[in-house]
Parts: C-alpha cells; sequence; structure tokens
C-alpha cells in the first residue's frame, strides 16, 4: 500500500508545467545560436524589423524556417510513434514498422537514379539535381509503401503482430533495393541521397514549412476526437469489440493519420525515425498514470526534442554540421534503453 | 428470452469446432458450458457474442438476430469477458471500468451523471471502490479479474458471457469471483453463460449445465441430472463417482486416482 501511494505521488510530482517555458527558452536560443555568428543585439535587430539585409537573410530565410520545419516534423515523427505503438500494441513501433521511411527513401533513390536525364542533360552539374521535389517523391514513396502493407494484412487478418511483421518484411525488401540501387549507379546523386537518409533539417526553407503545415493541421484537429480510440485500440480485439468499440474502423483511421503524418515528415526531413520510438516512451514516463496527458506530451516532447537535437548538431559540428538523424539516435538511444527497463 | 442460439455452427478451415449448438436462457439464469480442452466452450462463447462469424444457425438477443445489431447496440445488450484478457499498461481499476461505458458514451460524447454513476455502481458492486486508482498490474488475479468483471457491468448489459473466468486464480479467489457472479445473477437478474474446468465448482454454481464434447453438446439440463447420467467419466476420461453432500446441493464428483 505505501508502495503505492509513493508511486502516485512520483507521477504526479512529475512536472509537467515546466516543458513549456523550456520549450519557448529552447526555440529562443535555436534562434539567437547558430553557425553564422550573429551578435544578439543583430537577431534582435532583425526581429524588431531592423537589422541589414545579411543578418535578416541568416535568420527569417535561413534559421526560423528551419526550426520550424524542425517543430512540425518533430510533431509528425513523435506522434506517428505514438499512435503506431498504441494501434500495434508494440513498444518498439516506430514509423519505420509500417514501410514508411524505407518506401520514401526507396522513392527517393529511383526519383533521383532518373531525375538526372529528364531533369539535366549534363551530369557535372550535380546541384542542378531536383532537391526540391525531395518532400513530395518521399510522401508519395511513404504512402505507398504503408498502403502495400495495410492491404497485405487486411487480406488476412487486422491482427498487430500480422501487420507488423508485414511491415518489417516489407520494409527490408524496400530498403534493399533502394541499397542495391545506390551501391550501382556510383555517381554523385550518392550524396543527396546521403544526407537525406541521414535525416537533416540543413537548409530547409518556408516551402518545407508549407508543405508539412496542411498535414499538421489535417492531423491536430483530427486528434482531438481520437482520443477515446487511442485508448481502446490498446486492448486486444475481442476486448474492444465487447465494449462495442468499431475496432476495424477505428484501427484503419488512425493507422492512416499516422503514415500521412510520418511520410510528409520523411518526405521534408528523411528518417529521423528514433524520434517516433523515444518521445512516445518518454511522453508516458512523464505522465505516469495520467493518460491524457500521454497525447499533448508527445507533441510538445517531439518538438522540443527535434529543436534542442538540431541545435546541438548545428552548434557542434561547427562548419560540417551533424545532421539530426545522427543526434537524435546517438542521444537517443541511451534514453530509449534507460525507458526500457521499466516496461514489465 | 433474453439469449438464445439454434443450429450454431462454426469451422475453422474445414474443422468443425462446433456444430449445430442449441441453447435457451431464461431471465437470471446461470448456464455453465463444461467439456475437455477444444471442446468448443470458447467458441461457443465467442460466437454467442458475435465475435466469431457462424458457419451455420443463429444467435438472438432479445428475440432479434446479433448480426443484425451494431456493436455499440449489442454492447448495451451483452457484455463478453474474454479468458485471461490483457490490460494495457499503466492503466488504473477506473480508466479500465470507464471503458466499460463506450457502448453508452460512444466516440465523442462526455461523460454524464449517469455514465459516472454506473461506473461508481460497478466498482462498488465488484468491492473495488477502494482500490479505484491502483494501478492494474499492482492488484493480485482475483482483484485483476473482478476489475475486469466490472468493466463488464459498468456496460450495464442484461448478459454476460465469461470464459473461464477462473482459471489461473486460487481456490480463495475463484470463490471470491463466483460468489459475484451468483450475486448478479440472483440481485440483478443478469443472465449468464459462463465456461468453467472445475467440475464442482460449475455443478454448485449453475442453473443449467452444458457438456461439449468436440464441438457437440452431449448433454444440456440441470447438475442432478448430469451426474446420473455417467457421461462425466466416458467424456472427461476419468474414473470416479458422484456422491451427495446435502440435499440442497449439486452432487459432488470425486475421482478416483491411479495410485489408490
Amino acid at each position: 500500500m505505501t508502495g503505492l501511494t509513493v508511486a502516485a505521488r512520483q507521477s504526479l510530482d512529475r512536472p509537467i508545467w515546466i516543458i513549456l517555458p523550456l520549450a519557448l527558452i529552447l526555440i529562443v536560443l535555436a534562434v539567437f545560436l547558430g553557425v553564422a555568428d550573429l551578435s544578439p543585439a543583430m537577431v534582435l535587430d532583425v526581429l524588431t524589423g531592423h537589422g541589414s539585409e545579411n543578418a535578416r537573410l541568416i535568420i527569417t530565410d535561413i534559421r526560423i524556417p528551419r526550426i520550424a520545419t524542425g517543430i512540425l516534423a518533430g510533431i509528425h515523427f513523435a506522434v506517428a510513434g505514438l499512435l503506431l505503438q498504441t494501434i500495434t500494441r508494440n513498444p518498439l513501433a516506430d514509423p519505420s514498422i509500417m514501410g514508411i521511411s524505407q518506401g520514401a527513401t526507396l522513392a527517393v533513390t529511383i526519383f533521383l537514379f532518373f531525375a538526372v536525364y529528364w531533369f539535366d542533360s549534363d551530369p557535372h552539374k550535380v546541384y542542378q539535381l531536383p532537391v526540391a521535389w525531395l518532400p513530395a517523391v518521399g510522401l508519395f514513396g511513404g504512402l505507398a509503401a504503408g498502403a502495400v502493407i495495410f492491404l497485405l494484412a487486411r487480406r488476412h487478418d487486422l491482427g498487430p503482430l500480422r501487420i507488423t511483421l508485414c511491415g518489417i518484411a516489407v520494409g527490408a525488401v524496400l530498403h534493399a533495393l533502394a541499397m542495391g540501387l545506390i551501391a550501382g549507379w556510383g555517381s554523385a546523386r550518392i550524396e543527396i541521397v546521403l544526407q537525406w537518409l541521414s535525416g537533416s533539417l540543413y537548409a530547409r526553407s518556408w516551402e518545407h514549412v508549407l508543405f508539412l503545415l496542411p498535414f499538421t493541421v489535417a492531423g491536430l484537429l483530427v486528434l482531438p476526437f481520437l482520443r477515446r480510440s487511442i485508448d481502446l485500440l490498446r486492448f486486444e480485439a475481442p476486448v474492444a469489440l465487447s465494449f462495442g468499440f468499431p475496432y476495424r474502423a477505428q484501427f484503419t483511421v488512425v493507422l492512416m493519420i499516422a503514415c500521412g503524418l510520418a511520410a510528409s515528415a520523411v518526405g521534408v526531413t528523411g528518417p529521423i525515425i528514433f524520434i517516433g520510438l523515444i518521445v512516445p516512451h518518454l511522453a508516458r514516463f512523464i505522465a505516469g498514470s495520467r493518460f491524457n496527458l500521454v497525447l499533448p506530451l508527445t507533441l510538445l516532447l517531439g518538438a522540443v526534442i527535434v529543436t534542442a537535437g538540431d541545435l546541438i548538431g548545428r552548434l557542434a559540428g561547427g562548419a560540417e554540421e551533424i545532421p539530426i538523424g545522427v543526434v537524435s539516435a546517438i542521444g537517443g538511444a541511451p534514453i530509449l534503453l534507460a525507458l526500457l527497463r521499466r516496461i514489465r | 428470452m433474453p439469449l438464445s442460439c439454434s443450429g450454431l455452427s462454426v469451422a475453422y478451415g474445414p474443422r468443425l469446432a462446433l456444430n449445430a449448438f442449441d441453447l435457451t436462457l431464461g431471465k437470471g439464469e446461470i448456464r455453465v458450458l463444461i467439456g475437455p480442452n477444444g471442446s468448443g466452450k470458447s467458441t461457443a462463447l465467442h460466437a454467442l457474442a458475435g465475435l466469431i462469424a457462424p458457419s451455420g444457425g443463429e444467435v438472438s438477443v432479445g428475440g432479434r438476430a446479433v448480426a443484425s445489431f451494431s456493436r455499440r447496440d449489442l454492447a448495451k445488450r451483452l457484455s463478453f469477458l474474454p479468458q485471461q484478457p490483457a490490460a494495457p499498461d499503466e492503466m488504473t481499476v477506473e480508466q479500465l471500468v470507464r471503458q466499460g461505458r463506450f457502448a453508452h458514451v460512444g466516440l465523442f460524447r462526455s461523460y454524464s451523471a449517469r455514465d459516472v454513476e454506473a461506473v461508481r455502481w460497478a466498482l462498488d458492486s465488484t468491492g473495488l471502490t477502494g482500490l479505484a486508482e491502483r494501478n492494474l498490474r499492482e492488484l493480485s488475479g482475483g482483484e485483476r479479474q473482478r476489475a475486469w468483471i466490472s468493466a463488464a457491468l459498468a456496460q450495464e448489459a442484461e448478459i454476460l458471457l465469461l470464459d473461464e473466468p477462473t482459471s489461473f486464480l486460487d481456490i480463495g479467489h475463484q470463490v471470491e469471483v463466483l460468489d459475484l457472479i451468483c450475486r448478479l445473477s440472483r440481485e440483478r437478474r443478469v443472465t449468464i453463460v459462463m465456461a468453467i474446468h472445475d467440475l464442482n465448482q460449475a455443478m454448485s454454481v449453475c442453473d443449467r449445465i452444458s457438456l461439449l464434447d468436440k464441438g457437440e453438446r452431449v448433454f444440456d439440463g440441470v447438475p442432478a441430472d448430469l451426474a446420473a447420467s455417467g457421461l462425466i467419466e466416458r467424456i472427461f476420461n476419468v474414473r470416479g463417482r458422484f456422491v451427495t453432500i446435502a440435499d440442497t446441493r449439486a452432487p459432488h464428483f470425486d475421482v478416483e486416482l491411479a495410485r489408490h
């Protein structure tokens, strides 16, 4: 009895209110700090509508859209991870188990492979490669892979285990195809693919923000209506059905939302898959038994962790910045191990 | 007639798990299904709950075909508790019991005073009011099973189907669960169908008993008639005899072990 009250109090004591001011401080830091050496006074000048042309370019056209892209992508990955972990009842689920990141990778690889011939006949002009198309291509690849896996699983039975195994198998095939394609061509395109694959926010602009925003808005508008579904999808199908819950239909809806969020983010930033794996666990840990907080916390922490990881990558790497995908994997692995030790 | 089925058959591929099963229950009746492992008890319960589409026959709830109900409407009439249900991590007793109100609140409507009252009643009836805030993982097996029954009660259905609700519990907790089921039947007039393995518990708790073997119903009647039929020894392949303990109670099966 005492053990329980202590545990309950601990979970109530975990300071949630502190995350919001921390998030705001972090965003301010991300705006003020960077590789380009701008003094705080110069940044303030830009933010108040003055400042030099050069400083304004760095802040409003490079740093802020990059931070905004990171925040949106972080929300997408984290929420998609939470939804997928919920419906597959698998604590290790993330957008890669639905083949979403592998499908996006393959699509991007194929696109780049052929794009040279469509867009530019001069093989020396590598930077003419149509990188602006990558988000749309990645989104399409991710959604297509998710759809294939969903249909495969549906043809049999919509069991969470089957859908997970299906996703892993299809994902492995897609990944192998992409790698084979990359290994086979051996040209300057490799650099772009590798950059994309590492998961990066480098040179992300307002166009990327605008690409993500419709998905974010749609996802966030639907989420409040899915709260009860998310609770009930955590049960086994026979239990949820006997509570009167339309399991199949809701499973499909939630899966589609997760795929849309994950695929759009993968298209823009490349696979920062660790965020989808780790943030829901962190949110559950902080929320404890306060169920209702898991979803908002996942959202908030997704934004915070991507912003923080990108800031660290920008500052630690100097001119050769470390991609967010690498930072989040290196920093996230120990956190994940610590959190998973708590799962019995 | 709250619940009945006729000619109910379920096939898994070529194998017939349940063959032309008939059942008719009166209000407040406790019907127990017994039978060897794989005899079709669990299949019958799943088919009655509308969770498996039968290959033949029909289930009706309140005189209406189960297939014609939406899941939510059916859940208002009938609740089903599978064997050893798994609860999500980090769920408290009260959070579990609140899920039982889904049939009434649906996806969007918020909980009314009526729903809160039903949850309170369900917790109270199962003696869990004091444990409402406890995490399910911290409960004993008996308490956890009571929490699941409580969630089924919050549904306020007049029919309750239970698949081996006492398996994996020690004898004290088994009795606790059976007592609760009896009270529901007698005080709330809930109609109950459940599968249990313990023959003597089955005989003493039920109004009528159905014996299944290889998907066929081989007996349906009151416990005293089952005792007189000699079917138990044959179907379960055991030796033993029924002894009378008291006139008001069902006879007790005494197993003969080979070492004697």
